[in-house]
């Protein structure tokens, strides 16, 4: 028992040589090398917070449901970085590095601001709209869909957007259109808060989202209810 | 020729790999595994897609090895487990180790730093000629591994074959 104790208060040595790029409530993320590659490195650190047993109860399943999900949205053709090992001991995934990407946020806002950028907004809403769509009809809920959680890289040889889903820490499986209109409820908030004047291209997005999925119209009408709810909102008559 | 990596994440361990074509003695070199006499793991390269794949199986190994969490009984054929998709030891075996039939092996070794290592004893033991290790893709039977690695034509939208070979053998345990 002791022994065990001893190996899970070790920081890991590899981390100690990567770098750290990102520190969150929940994981760091750090970016690495591992067998000849650049890696993403996300570590769900103990929780002192938490009472031991439960921290770690917590945490394995957190990390397996994580990997979990970027297995099964890759498997529907959804982009999402390639998971290379888990550790298990530390609570570590090792992702693929998706170098020469720059994140939707990031994007939104130089393009936002000058008069051509409306164009490639249009787009780059479509496949938003559409890779959700995909997402939602293999019953992953994203749970932090936000314009930062988004990737966008070029392929040399093909020169389209590809867009890649990230951050999988918060996601789960499920076939309730609730949680799906849930999903796409953070999206809205986060993207018109990020993204001040967007409601158009929001809307854009919605109309991708219905066209691309099958069950889409459900999802909508919950949308429209779960907005109803929340903060300022009165759920009388 | 053979191609040596030190594991980033456990440093004093090397992997070292070898791929020979034109194999003679397959029957032999497989009960030089089974008897230890060989030191390596003997996988059948027509399931390997890139030297990347085996450095992942054997990364899994040195971990699940150092942490006391094998499966299998020796770090040899815990790499050829970690190759497999599912989590059926013999099958393991069956798929990916190599037959008396084979004529091609790759062959893996994993190593301290402080045991010297002697491939040419190796080399020595195999009747067949050493090729590269990134010539494995003329032995790679794409339809049989995408066949038993379950991978659709949908998923290769995100990736490469090698991608989603290793995404699996990453997440066996879980998904």
């Amino acid at each position: 028992m002791a022994e065990a104790d001893v190996l899970r208060k070790q920081v890991p040595s590899y981390l100690a040589e990567a770098h750290m790029i990102k520190q969150g409530a929940e994981a760091r993320v750090y970016r690495g090398r591992f067998l000849g590659r650049s890696v993403i490195i996300k570590e769900r650190f103990p929780k002192l917070y938490r009472h031991p047993s439960v921290d770690e109860k917590l945490t394995r399943r957190r990390t397996a449901q994580e990997v979990r999900s970027i297995l099964r949205c890759r498997r529907a053709g959804i982009n999402a970085p390639v998971v290379y090992f888990v550790d298990y001991n530390n609570h570590c995934i090792f992702l693929e590095d998706i170098v020469h990407s720059v994140s939707v946020r990031d994007y939104i806002v130089p393009v936002q601001a000058t008069v051509q950028g409306t164009g490639h907004l249009q787009t780059l809403a479509d496949k938003i709209g559409e890779i959700l769509a995909q997402m939602h009809d293999e019953d992953v809920i994203h749970g932090d869909l936000t314009t930062s959680n988004m990737l966008l890289f070029t392929k040399a040889e093909h020169k389209n957007i590809n867009l890649v889903l990230i951050d999988f820490g918060l996601s789960y499986i499920s076939a309730l259109t609730e949680d799906k209109g849930v999903d796409l409820y953070v999206l809205e908030k986060a993207f018109l808060s990020t993204h001040p004047n967007t409601e158009t291209l929001f809307e854009r997005l919605l109309k991708s989202y219905t066209a691309s999925s099958k069950k889409a119209s459900a999802v909508i009408k919950k949308l429209d209810e779960v907005r109803l709810r929340g903060r300022k909102r009165s759920m009388v008559g | 020729m053979h191609r040596a990596h030190d594991l980033e994440l456990f440093p004093e361990y090397t992997v070292t790999q070898l791929l020979f074509k034109d194999l003679k003695n397959a029957a032999e070199l497989r009960k030089m595994a089974v008897n230890s006499e060989i030191k390596g793991a003997l996988i059948n390269p027509t399931m390997v897609v890139d030297a990347f794949q085996i450095l992942v199986a054997a990364n899994k190994a040195v971990h699940l090895h150092k942490n006391g969490k094998m499966k299998t009984r020796s770090m040899y054929s815990e790499i050829i487990f970690n190759l497999s998709p599912t989590n059926n030891i013999s099958e393991a075996f069956k798929r990916f180790g190599i037959s008396d039939s084979d004529n091609a092996v790759y062959i893996v070794l994993v190593h301290n730093k402080e045991e010297t290592l002697n491939v040419d004893d190796i080399i020595s033991k195999v009747d067949g000629q050493q090729i590269d290790v990134d010539q494995v893709s003329e032995f790679t039977d794409a339809a049989k591994v995408k066949k038993l690695y379950k991978v659709a034509p949908l998923e290769e939208r995100c990736g490469s074959l090698l991608d989603a070979v290793v995404c699996r053998m990453a997440t066996k345990d879980v998904a």
